[in-house]
């Protein structure tokens, strides 16, 4: 069984070759066959590369020690989601799942794509062939998973503790799913500057690729912040660690994109800069593959790392980057631009937030990339931490938040700046009124807390004007309004969904920096700490044992001020025998949205041990946020309008919508 | 046998893929710009619809009309349908499918041959740990006898048969543990005390400690003449600086053991190795170096025959001097590497790494001059 995945992966790869060169050779002769390869091929390799996946899994379930990737990264006893999760836990599985999406997506393309013009339909399986080929033999020649071991060991050596949680099962194959989805978009703008023209369909396939690509590393990097935030015991949510920002850097371009993509659809404005856009998102996903894999950054994502590796994705790095922006220089002259607008207008706004959001991207990536050159080039080692995002980033991203509610007001190619500003005069009021409120009631706030819950209150209600004026609220019958509102297009919903998650997420950002509160005592038993009208009384420690590890946990009462009794909080400290690794896992207990966290530090020399306690407050609305912009993406890629036109017979119309409203 | 029918049925698999296409009939297919005409036509039932629902007023469902019209237009007027018959002649794609379908199994058989092991069946966990006893490695049979004990902790024998196995492979915490199970569950014995003993100091890289020590005399108190708890306990003499008294207990030792015993030998080298020590004079203070055989050279030792002995003892010998090599700051090292040479009759290597000490430390440095005191009391230089 393994050696048959093994088998598969080199076949996949041979096949992925084939995908590369024969449907290019096609697109340049015209030859139909020849074009036709791709999507057969692309399918089988697929289904190869699935197979060989499933070979590497069963090996992990198996507990199959004569497979050095398992041997490496299992445990007989560790519990079976471990097992599976593991897979990918390491570099060479999750590599392996890389290709195995990136093959997934391409018989996507392939299956879909029967109504996209032949040559782009080609051009694309075949950018992505080459794209699959590059990481196949990046895989086969450095990071085998399948390299075998004689004699067998007897017991494996335990996944890293750290990454044995669910979050593993969900974090990076989510993460992925993103990264490589934005390699379809990449493929259809390197297929169009081949083609030298971009067709009406470009953009009804980009846009949804991209807002799919969106929402899976919008949850990817949500879970991401989520796991580090209760697994790490520090409470942080997001560090600005250059690994985070790897993953940071395409979301923002890629957020860009999905923008800029819109426009392009509705009105074909936009085309060539949408295209770049495309290039530099899927650019930014393959600099963080490389950055995370390289070993030119420690962390807990660097797994072994292998200077060979990081040589190898470098050459990726530049020959798909590099080609394509040299193909981008030669060849977009040729297209031809799109529509002309008025500066305000929807379009308008779109560019001016693609122009924030693209130097929020040059911002991110200074500041990821500056401290490596000069530690490259000097030796000396910077740091550049919060301080600095929080004065670029940061600044820029207020005034982006501002306009967010004006955006879906405005009309296509010319629009009333005034008019807009009338309409959502009920918004900025309640955004004020709540401002003053926690100026009122919040003692101790600052000014610049009480405007940042302003800015996110008059996103939430910047993005239900939305619906409630497309609705007519206001200006038409109760009854007739619930009709409309119920007939709003799936993307309007999708819009306002996506700002309304946006606004929450900056509400949660901005209510636990400003608002949370801290305690760090040395507790003994029978001690009592108190935070934010709760008290906790430290019950003791007790000793569990796991499946392959032990657990101190350390017993909270917890109750509030007044004397309620609220049960109790379990905070606790593991160590993993195999690897001899300690881990923390938080107690935590969620009150509405808001938490309370306890994390267990040192013992003390007098028998007592160190407590850290955080109130967050509305800390939850972070993902939470994260989760109703994934709803928005989902909810617009259902939309029925993003069906792919294709020239049909006209009895054939009725098959072809029912077909794109399904896919 | 399997795997290869496997590999040939994907590899024919993979290249029916390439050729499926060339089987078919070549549909014609339709020019880009019809693909374009009904992405617009659908734009146009998109805003018909909008209007109808009263999302966009009158004037800008005809302003969006206008605009998709003059793209159709625009459309229509660049586009010059081409003749699908004009299709290259297929000589050229065909050569380059034949190409492309040899190339599948070439390169993956190639490229499966430089990296796979295809003879190297699957090994899951549980098939090894069940299967026949005999085809197991020491190792396999180990993890049997573990899981078998996990599943019946309360098993005395089990623990005793495990204790020496895991001594032997060099997992002295195991070691430990097995042996005092052993004993807990049934009763000390000289053997299982001795084991408990030397796995003890075995885990402190030889050192007799405090807790071995015990474990040693509950076994000589069990049997008088165990000679593992004689030979450890002599050992703790010899590293407490009594170096008389561990040379008379090991010469007991010898005397004590028959002539093939392995204890015999390991006790008559210690004995050599002991009265050596005497004879260098006043004690020397003893750094942080290794004071004499590990108690894993040791165990190592009893069970060789005297070739072999010498042979490790070379080995040794031979690793300290490239230890030298590489870090020559080592006094007491160059001492012992060139005592070494000394007792193993090879006098020029003495010469040698006694002039390579020499250039380690200037001439008036403390080491230099224990080198020189000791290179004198050895007769390797002339004193005036």
């Amino acid at each position: 069984m393994v050696e048959i995945g093994h088998f598969a992966l080199v076949l996949a790869f041979a096949l992925a070759l084939v995908q590369a060169v024969l449907p290019f050779l096609g697109a340049v002769t015209a030859n139909e066959r020849l074009m036709a390869v791709a999507g057969p091929v692309t399918v089988t390799g697929f289904a190869l590369t699935a197979l060989s996946f499933a070979a590497l899994t069963h090996a992990y379930v198996v507990s199959d020690f004569s497979v050095a990737n398992v041997w490496e990264n299992s445990h007989s006893l560790k519990p079976m989601i471990y097992k599976v999760s593991g897979v990918w836990g390491n570099h060479e599985g999750s590599m392996l799942l890389w290709v195995l999406i990136l093959t997934f997506f391409g018989a996507l393309v392939a299956a879909f794509g029967r109504n996209l013009p032949a040559t782009l339909r080609a051009n694309v399986l075949s950018v992505q062939g080459l794209i699959g080929a590059a990481f196949f033999l990046f895989i086969l020649v450095t990071s085998n998973p399948f390299a075998r071991l004689v004699p067998a060991p007897i017991e494996g050596r335990d996944l890293n503790p750290v990454l044995q949680d669910v979050g593993l099962a969900i974090h990076p194959p989510l993460l992925y799913l993103g990264y490589v989805g934005f390699s379809v978009c990449f493929s259809f703008a390197v297929a169009a500057l081949i083609d030298g023209r971009i067709d009406a369909a470009w953009a009804r396939w980009v846009r949804p690729w991209t807002l799919a690509a969106w929402v899976f590393l919008t949850g990817g990097i949500a879970m991401g912040s989520y796991w580090a935030y209760y697994e790490l015991g520090w409470g942080g949510f997001w560090f600005w660690d250059p690994v985070e920002n790897a993953s940071f850097m395409p979301w923002l371009a890629g957020t860009a994109l999905l923008h800029s993509a819109i426009v392009m659809e509705k009105r074909s404005a936009l085309k060539i800069w949408t295209l770049l856009l495309a290039i530099l998102t899927f650019s930014l996903s393959l600099l963080g593959t490389f950055l995370v894999r390289s070993g030119v950054l420690t962390s807990v994502h660097a797994f072994a790392t292998d200077p060979s590796r990081g040589v190898f994705i470098l050459a990726i790095l530049t020959f798909f980057i590099g080609g394509s922006l040299a193909l981008f220089a030669l060849r977009s002259a040729a297209l031809t631009p799109g529509g002309v607008f008025h500066p305000i207008s929807r379009e308008g706004a779109l560019v001016l937030n693609n122009l924030f959001l693209t130097t929020a991207t040059a911002t991110v990536f200074v500041g990821t990339l500056y401290p490596l050159f000069i530690e490259a080039f000097s030796g000396d080692k910077i740091s550049v931490g919060a301080p600095f995002f929080d004065m670029t980033f940061g600044a820029l991203m207020v005034p982006l938040l501002v306009m967010v509610p004006f955006g879906p007001l405005l009309a296509w190619k010319r629009a009333d700046l005034y008019a807009a500003t009338q309409r959502l005069f009920v918004a900025f009021g309640g955004a004020l009124l709540v401002v003053l409120a926690v100026l009122a009631v919040v003692d101790g706030a600052s000014v610049a807390a009480a405007l940042g819950i302003g800015l996110a209150v008059w996103l939430v209600l910047g993005a239900l004007t939305d619906l409630a004026l497309r609705a007519g609220i206001g200006s038409v019958g109760p009854g007739v309004a619930l009709r409309r509102l119920a007939g709003l297009p799936r993307s309007t919903y999708g819009t306002a969904l996506a700002h309304l998650g946006l606004g929450l997420t900056v509400l949660g950002i901005v209510g636990v920096t400003s608002f949370q509160g801290e305690r760090i005592v040395a507790m003994r038993q029978g001690d009592t700490a108190e935070i934010a009208g709760y008290s906790l009384r430290f019950e003791g420690m007790r000793t569990v044992k796991g499946p392959n590890f032990t657990e101190d946990q350390g017993i909270f009462a917890l109750g509030t001020t007044a004397g309620r009794d609220l049960g109790e909080i379990v905070s606790a400290k593991r160590i993993y025998p195999a690897r001899q690794m300690p881990t923390t896992e938080a107690g935590i207990r969620t009150f509405g949205v808001s938490q309370l966290y306890v994390s267990l530090g040192d013992v003390t020399s007098d028998g007592g041990i160190v407590v850290r306690i955080w109130w967050k407050p509305m800390v939850t609305l972070i993902w939470f946020g994260a989760l109703v912009m994934m709803a928005g993406g989902g909810v617009s890629l259902l939309d029925r309008r993003l069906r792919v036109g294709a020239p049909a017979a006209r009895k054939r119309r009725d098959k072809v919508a029912v077909a794109g409203a399904v896919s | 046998m399997f795997f290869w029918i496997a590999a040939a049925l994907l590899t024919l698999g993979a290249c029916l893929s390439v050729l499926l296409p060339f089987a078919r009939r070549a549909a014609r297919a339709a020019h880009a710009s019809e693909h374009d005409l009904e992405v617009y036509k659908d734009q146009l039932d998109e805003i018909e619809r909008d209007h109808g629902r009263g999302l966009i007023g009158q004037a800008e469902a005809e302003e969006a009309k206008a605009e998709i019209g003059r793209r159709i237009l625009r459309l229509t007027g660049s586009s010059s349908p081409t003749d699908p018959a004009k299709e290259r002649s297929g000589t050229a794609a065909r050569f380059a499918a034949m190409a492309a379908v040899l190339a599948v199994p070439v390169v993956s058989w190639v490229g499966y041959a430089a990296v796979g092991s295809p003879d190297l069946p699957g090994q899951p966990l549980e098939a090894r740990l069940s299967g026949n006893p005999a085809n197991n490695t020491m190792e396999e049979l180990v993890a049997r006898a573990e899981r078998h004990l996990a599943a019946n902790p309360d098993d005395g024998k089990g623990w005793d048969v495990l204790g020496p196995i895991y001594l032997r492979l060099g997992r002295y915490p195991e070691a430990a543990k097995a042996f005092s199970t052993a004993i807990r569950l049934e009763g000390p014995s000289a053997g299982r005390e001795a084991g408990l003993g030397e796995a003890i100091a075995a885990q402190a890289d030889g050192i007799v400690t405090v807790e071995a020590a015990a474990a040693f005399n509950r076994a000589l108190a069990l049997e008088p003449k165990n000679p593992k708890a004689r030979f450890f306990l002599a050992t703790l003499k010899a590293q407490e600086g009594r170096l008389a008294e561990a040379a008379e207990a090991w010469s007991a030792l010898a005397a004590d053991s028959a002539a093939d015993s392995p204890w015999r030998a390991a006790a008559e080298q210690a004995v050599a190795e002991a009265q050596r020590r005497l004879a260098e004079g006043p004690a020397q203070p003893s750094g942080e170096g290794p004071a004499g055989p590990s108690a894993e050279d040791v165990a190592a030792a009893e069970t060789m025959a005297p070739a072999d002995r010498t042979a490790m003892i070379e080995t040794m010998v031979a690793g300290l001097d490239e230890r030298l090599r590489q870090n020559p700051a080592d006094g007491e090292g160059w001492q012992r590497l060139i005592r070494s040479y000394v007792v193993l009759g090879r006098k020029d290597d003495a010469l040698e790494a006694l002039k390579r000490a020499g250039e380690a430390f200037p001439a008036d440095t403390q080491e230099a001059r224990a080198i020189a005191a000791l290179a004198a009391e050895l007769g390797l230089v002339k004193t005036e």
